[in-house]
C-alpha cells in the first residue's frame, strides 16, 4: 500500500550491533516493512557499546517528516541518547522509556498505522504492562 | 455512536506477523476497536495485547468497533484474520 503522509521514524540503539540488528529486523516484519527503522548499534569499530556518530547519523536517516522515536536498550546508551537530545531541542525526536524488543514492535506497528509522534511513543511505552501469557 | 461485531473461526494461529498486519490495519480506523479470544480481551491496534491474546487455530474470535467507521473496521478486520492466519508466521 504507498503512503503518502509521513511516518514516525524509529531508531534502535543497542549496546550489540547485533542485537539492534535483529529487533530492527523483528520489528520491521511484524508491522509489514513500511517504517524506516534504523539501527544504531555498537561502537563506530564494530565492539560493544553506543557511538554518538551513529545514533546521530540514524536520527537523520530515519526522519521523514513526522519525527523520530529512538529506543535505547541499556545504560549508556540511554545516556548517549540523552546527552546527544539535549544539543538538539528543537528536533521532533522523542525518547521512549520501554523495553527494547517488545517496545520496538509496538511502535513500529503503530507507526505504521499512521500515528503521531507522541502515540507511537505512547504505545512503545505501554509495552511495559504487556503480557505474554 | 454506532457499533459493530462480528466473529470468525480461525484457521490458522495468530503469529506475531498476522498479528502485526491486524495491528495495523486497526491503527487505521478512527474507531475503538477490541478483540475477543475466549477469557481475553484486546486493544485492537495494539500489537502486543493482540498477540498476548494467544489465539491459536480453531478458537473463535470476535471483533467490535465503535466510532464513526465502525462497520468498515470490523469488516476489514475479519477479513485480515481469516487471510492472514492462513498463512502463519
Amino acid at each position: 500500500m504507498p503512503q503518502v503522509a509521513p511516518q514516525v521514524g524509529i531508531v534502535l540503539v543497542s549496546h550489540s550491533s547485533q542485537l539492534a540488528e535483529g529487533v530492527a529486523e523483528l520489528a520491521a516484519q511484524v508491522s509489514g516493512g513500511t517504517v524506516t527503522i534504523v539501527a544504531a548499534g555498537g561502537m563506530d569499530d564494530g565492539g560493544l557499546g553506543t557511538s554518538a556518530t551513529k545514533v546521530t547519523a540514524a536520527l537523520e536517516r530515519a526522519e521523514s517528516g513526522a519525527g523520530v522515536v529512538v529506543l535505547p536498550d541499556l545504560g549508556s546508551a540511554v545516556l548517549t541518547v540523552r546527552a546527544l537530545l539535549a544539543e538538539l531541542p528543537d528536533a521532533a525526536v522523542t525518547i521512549a522509556d520501554a523495553p527494547f524488543v517488545e517496545g520496538a514492535v509496538a511502535a513500529t506497528v503503530t507507526a505504521a498505522a499512521g500515528a503521531d509522534l507522541t502515540a507511537v511513543a505512547k504505545a512503545a511505552e505501554e509495552a511495559w504492562h504487556a503480557r505474554k501469557l | 455512536m454506532p457499533a459493530s461485531s462480528e466473529s470468525i473461526t480461525l484457521t490458522g494461529d495468530l503469529h506475531a506477523r498476522p498479528a502485526g498486519a491486524f495491528a495495523v490495519a486497526a491503527g487505521r480506523f478512527a474507531s475503538a476497536v477490541s478483540v475477543t479470544a475466549g477469557a481475553k480481551t484486546a486493544d485492537a491496534k495494539s500489537v502486543l495485547g493482540v498477540m498476548g491474546l494467544g489465539a491459536t487455530t480453531g478458537q473463535r474470535v470476535t471483533v467490535t468497533a465503535d466510532g464513526p467507521d465502525a462497520a468498515d473496521a470490523v469488516a476489514a478486520l475479519i477479513a485480515i484474520l481469516g487471510e492472514a492466519t492462513r498463512v502463519g508466521g
